[in-house]
């Protein structure tokens, strides 16, 4: 059966928890660097790292390495087209949020 | 998942890094002293040499917090939203300085302290436009505003007075700012100094 267009549907890539946390952190900013983003999401250094690989070879962020003061710092970025899959995700979480209030009444 | 405690507490990570408002807060009672001729701070040089340590006392501090919470750059909104707010922070201090009480001629002449009042003032409206106004940021900068707007500052110049007055609110308001950083940003387990960072 095809899906009705109007109906929402949910982006994969971003709908886990922590790669979503992610994202709408670095929404709301317009760079974070890996100690910012492991303290927003508290996650572990290994399910951050590897949820930001995934999320850089999808496009939606961008990683740049640089040393700070000798030491090595990871800087995250959102893409242009990582913040639009963001905002229409939510977007869609809202609408969905909407739907089964409407059921309920 | 919260989405508005995710993106506010990114958001106002750069404005909550309350331990700047120690040096700051101890330059306002410096500046005070100094006025007051009290010991050596009669001396202007000792003024500017306590301003450069207080300042310099502000890169371990960034340094604390770089290393700690990370580094984050706010949004271009953010920003032109301190920016704004600095603005309209000086506009208030100084022409509300000098509408409450001073030595020009269109000034009110009220027996009030317009140091403590203005910085009162301008603080309320500095965190209610950029991040948000918290309880303590109401009580420490209302309670500012409000004894520095109570009629018993008639007599001599206050505002040296107020300079304290301020500084001690500085401080105060920074270090609960600050508690409520460290409660938004838990520690997760992992996290060290020596895990600073992490390639991916």
């Amino acid at each position: 059966m095809p899906e009705r267009s109007d109906e929402p549907i949910l982006d994969r890539l971003i709908h886990e928890p922590g790669r979503l946390a992610i994202l709408t952190v670095l929404s709301s900013v317009s760079d974070a660097d890996f100690v910012f983003l492991q303290r927003t999401t508290g996650l572990t250094k290994g399910n951050l790292s590897s949820h930001l690989t995934k999320l850089e070879d999808a496009g939606l962020v961008e990683i740049s390495k640089r040393f700070i003061n000798r030491r090595p710092n990871t800087n995250v970025a959102l893409t242009p087209v990582g913040r639009q899959r963001t905002a229409h995700h939510w977007d869609q979480l809202e609408r969905l949020k909407g739907l089964s209030q409407t059921s309920d009444e | 998942m919260e989405r508005k405690k995710l993106e506010s507490a990114a958001a106002n990570y750069s404005y909550l890094r309350g331990l700047f408002s120690i040096p700051l807060g101890s330059l306002c009672i410096v500046a005070a002293l100094g006025n007051w001729g009290l010991g050596p701070l009669r001396h202007a040089w000792i003024f500017i040499a306590a301003a450069l340590v207080l300042g310099a006392a502000c890169l371990p501090i960034n340094r604390y917090y770089n290393e700690h919470y990370g580094r984050v750059t706010p949004s271009t909104r953010q920003q032109s939203r301190a920016f704004v707010a600095t603005i309209i922070a000086v506009a208030v201090m100084v022409g509300g300085s000098f509408l409450l009480r001073s030595r020009a001629s269109w000034s009110l002449d009220l027996p009030v302290n317009p140091i403590a009042a203005s910085f009162g003032l301008l603080m309320l409206a500095y965190y209610a436009i950029v991040v948000g106004l918290r309880t303590h940021h109401v009580v420490i900068w209302g309670g500012l505003l409000v004894a520095g707007l109570l009629p018993v500052w008639s007599g001599a110049d206050p505002s040296n007075i107020g300079l304290v007055l301020a500084g001690v609110a500085a401080m105060t308001n920074g270090i609960l700012d600050h508690r409520l950083l460290v409660r938004t940003f838990e520690p997760s387990k992992d996290l060290g100094v020596e895990n600073s960072d992490a390639g991916t």
